[in-house]
């Protein structure tokens, strides 16, 4: 089977197929690992426009850590495919600008918070053969990231001037990673992986109708250390 | 497999679901009511939030605010600079939305916290559309800096409309100088005000129930007309102080007609013509058309979008020329014809604006010369009791005029059967060449004349020498007065000849009164 010679779409057509199973009889096809996820985010955004908003007012992103879930489902000759997913975490978004926006205090405050959903579903290569101990992979995709549970803070209404309703449009963008698994026994394995991708999203903040935005880039890096059960 | 891609879906699909479902903070909400003085939008958008500190250090930044600064005194109190809107009149009576300012004293000092007394402050003619009073952000926006140094930095609750016409305002039209309207606006967001209050950031500070009526030029006349109006309805004012206003407006109506000309007429009268056109629909007839055909769109032209100086460089008002400078002959009334030439005859009541009137005529000239002759036929057959001759009382005309324009004028005079029941300091300046002091402010003063004694009080800030309870404000403007004066013959100030400056200064003189009857007023009101 020529697999290596398909396209993506032909093998994600492929994943749909139960047959498929009947090529990887003698090694277990599927992986689900478990392990810690931590979100380092490069923030850019334009300063803060609409009304009543003074120069220089922007935003920033805290780093963060979650749960981290993959499952991953080898092909022949080191290929693989890997949905990455994250426990929803809380994603604070903290002033960044002036100390103060008229006396209130804005730079470094938590202005706003909201979980996202952030699956990442990766076309992966692994070098040397599937017996080797330590197998270094890369890999290439699309992050898709859809941002709920979106709030203003207390210190972000007094920013804004009063109770504020936050939108964060949803994001698809490329991701890249780069990891490494340790290969314990047939079954039981480890990895470290550092990612990126790119999410870039519209922000908005309508307090009575002033409605206050900018574009935002997250652009978050992720290191992922899990451990790995194969099937 | 199988189980692999529904797991993939399942997770996708809860993160459509959750994008659907999530929730977000509320913002404010509006109201289902549109009744009038219903707060529209609650709770307010709070524009701004400035210490003390912050206050004085913004304020100081600047040379015309460090001179406020020293009049108004440094900061005791933040303030915070909210938004409101809410529902009211109209000058035909349709309801409407405004909007306006609520600023409320913060900090920890005892007269920025805890329940305090409201001062309801009503501006002057503007004609800038997009006016916010609430927007101390815009730096043009000077009355609203005023305010809010004078009175919320030094502990009161100020709330002041932006009128309707302005800023959010679809009606269209500005009911300027609509005593029953403008009245109604300021009771309307006194009201929508105190419903605002409890549910703001700052609620901390509250109403005690005490309520300070003031405003300048137009909101002198607006607050008058509140005062009467809420006398009327039986609510408690504590004191007020109109200040500068156009009390008696039939009077100055004649003064106007006859010659007199005021600075600032030729944006003063598409206002009132279309407030009035609006309110009562006898200002402008085909037949009788108000405005000069130069000038064929002046009745909507104000309050506008564009920069009033803009209009007028593009020669779609006069600057200055209200009335024609080839006057009107009469056929049949020499005894017009002369009155209504320049300078007139008799001559109007002693004037130190006289030479600025020459400015009122030219060519071309925005009212028409017909107008003229009806307004001053109508004048002179139903005299009003101040102008071009006092009467005993000084009343407005005895019975209501029939000529449109002057009807108006007779409907929304303050010189109605009321006299103020709160203290009430009228202050201004006596060389004011834009609202004649004699005309306005004596005029009310000498028809309240057989008031008991302290209930009206007059304050003419260019009194010299200064003397009585407001001889500091007196002596300060003079000084001020003075200082422009010759700062103005400087370099720096434009090396202007002495007589260039100082018909600057005149020029300047309405709005350099205002911070200082302004301060005069805060002192009146302290004392209650």
């Amino acid at each position: 089977m020529k697999i290596t010679k398909l396209n993506a779409l032909q093998i994600a057509t492929l994943l749909s197929l139960t047959g498929i199973t009947t090529a990887f009889a003698d090694e277990p096809p599927n992986d689900v690992r478990i392990g810690l996820y931590s979100v380092f985010y490069h923030t850019s955004a334009d300063d803060i426009t609409g009304p009543y908003v003074p120069a220089g007012v922007n935003l920033t992103a805290e780093n963060l850590e979650t749960l981290y879930v993959g499952i991953v489902r080898h092909f022949p000759d080191n290929f693989a495919l890997e949905l990455a997913l994250g426990y929803p975490p809380l994603s604070k978004v903290k002033g960044s600008g002036p100390a103060t926006v008229g006396s209130v205090p804005y730079d470094g405050q938590v202005i706003s918070s909201a979980r996202w959903i952030s699956p990442t579903l990766l076309f992966e290569y692994n070098f040397l053969p599937d017996t080797a101990k330590l197998r270094p992979y890369i890999g290439v995709g699309v992050n898709y990231t859809t941002f709920y549970d979106r709030t203003s803070t207390v210190a972000g209404n007094e920013a804004s001037g009063g109770p504020t309703r936050i939108s964060l449009t949803a994001a698809v963008g490329p991701a890249v990673t780069a990891g490494l698994t340790y290969r314990i026994n047939d079954r039981w394995h480890l990895h470290a992986s550092y990612g990126w991708s790119q999410v870039r999203t519209h922000f908005t903040g309508d307090t009575d109708g002033f409605e206050r935005s900018t574009h935002i880039s997250f652009n978050p890096s992720a290191l992922i250390v899990s451990g790995g059960y194969s099937f | 497999m199988i189980k692999f891609v529904k797991a993939s879906l399942t997770a996708l699909g809860m993160a459509t679901l959750c994008a659907c479902g999530g929730s977000s903070s509320q913002t404010g909400s509006p109201s289902t009511s549109t009744a009038h003085g219903t707060l529209a939008l609650d709770p307010p958008f709070r524009i701004a939030s400035v210490n003390a500190a912050t206050l004085a250090a913004q304020l100081g930044s600047t040379s015309a605010g460090a001179q406020l600064l020293e009049l108004a005194g440094t900061p005791t109190c933040g303030v915070d600079f909210y938004y409101i809107k809410f529902w009211t009149i109209g000058g035909a009576g349709e309801t409407t939305e405004s909007s306006g300012a609520l600023m409320v004293p913060t900090g920890a000092a005892p007269a920025c916290s805890g329940p305090r007394p409201i001062v309801e402050y009503a501006h002057g003619t503007n004609a800038n559309k997009a006016l916010n009073i609430a927007d101390i952000t815009n730096t043009s926006n000077t009355e609203g800096a005023l305010i809010a140094a004078m009175f919320a930095a030094q502990g009161y609750i100020v709330v002041a409309p932006n009128y309707a016409g302005y800023d959010i305002s679809t009606l269209g039209y500005h009911p300027f100088l609509n005593a029953v309207q403008q009245s109604g606006e300021m009771m309307d967001i006194l009201s929508a005000a105190r419903t605002a209050l409890p549910g703001t950031m700052t609620s901390a500070t509250s109403d005690n129930g005490e309520l300070f009526l003031t405003g300048y030029s137009e909101g002198g006349h607006v607050a008058m007309a509140t005062l009467r109006a809420m006398q009327a309805a039986g609510e408690k004012v504590t004191a007020a102080a109109p200040m500068s206003g156009p009390y008696a407006l039939e009077a100055l109506g004649g003064v106007i007609f006859f010659g007199g000309v005021n600075l600032g007429s030729t944006e003063f009268s598409p206002l009132l013509a279309n407030s009035y056109q609006h309110a009562y629909g006898n200002v402008n007839s085909s037949t009788l058309p108000l405005f000069s055909s130069t000038y064929p769109n002046a009745e909507t032209l104000l309050p506008s979008d564009t920069p009033i100086d803009t209009i007028f460089e593009e020669g779609l008002l006069p600057e200055t020329a209200l009335f024609s400078s080839t006057t009107p002959v009469v056929a049949g009334s020499a005894e017009l014809t002369a009155l209504l030439g320049v300078p007139p005859t008799p001559a109007l009541p002693a004037s130190p604006q006289t030479p600025i009137f020459d400015l009122g005529f030219g060519n071309p000239y925005l009212i028409n010369n017909d107008v003229r002759v009806a307004y001053a036929e109508d004048a002179l057959t139903d005299p009003d009791g101040a102008v071009p001759t006092p009467t005993l009382g000084v009343p407005r005309a005895k019975v209501e005029p029939t000529f449109g324009l002057r009807q108006d004028f007779w409907v929304n005079d303050m010189r109605t059967d009321w006299a103020p029941e709160s203290p009430t300091l009228l202050c201004g300046g006596d060389e004011d060449p834009t609202v004649y002091f004699s005309i306005d402010t004596e005029t009310m003063v000498a028809y309240w004349g057989a008031l008991p004694a302290g209930l009206v009080t007059m304050l003419d800030v260019g009194q010299s020498p200064p003397s009585g309870p407001f001889a500091e404000v007196q002596t300060a403007f003079q000084a001020s007065q003075a200082a422009l004066l010759a700062y103005l013959q400087t370099p720096a100030g434009g090396g202007l000849t002495p007589q260039e400056a100082e018909e600057a200064v005149i020029e300047n003189y309405h709005t350099n009164v205002a911070p200082f009857c302004t301060a005069a007023a805060r002192a009146f009101f302290s004392q209650f």
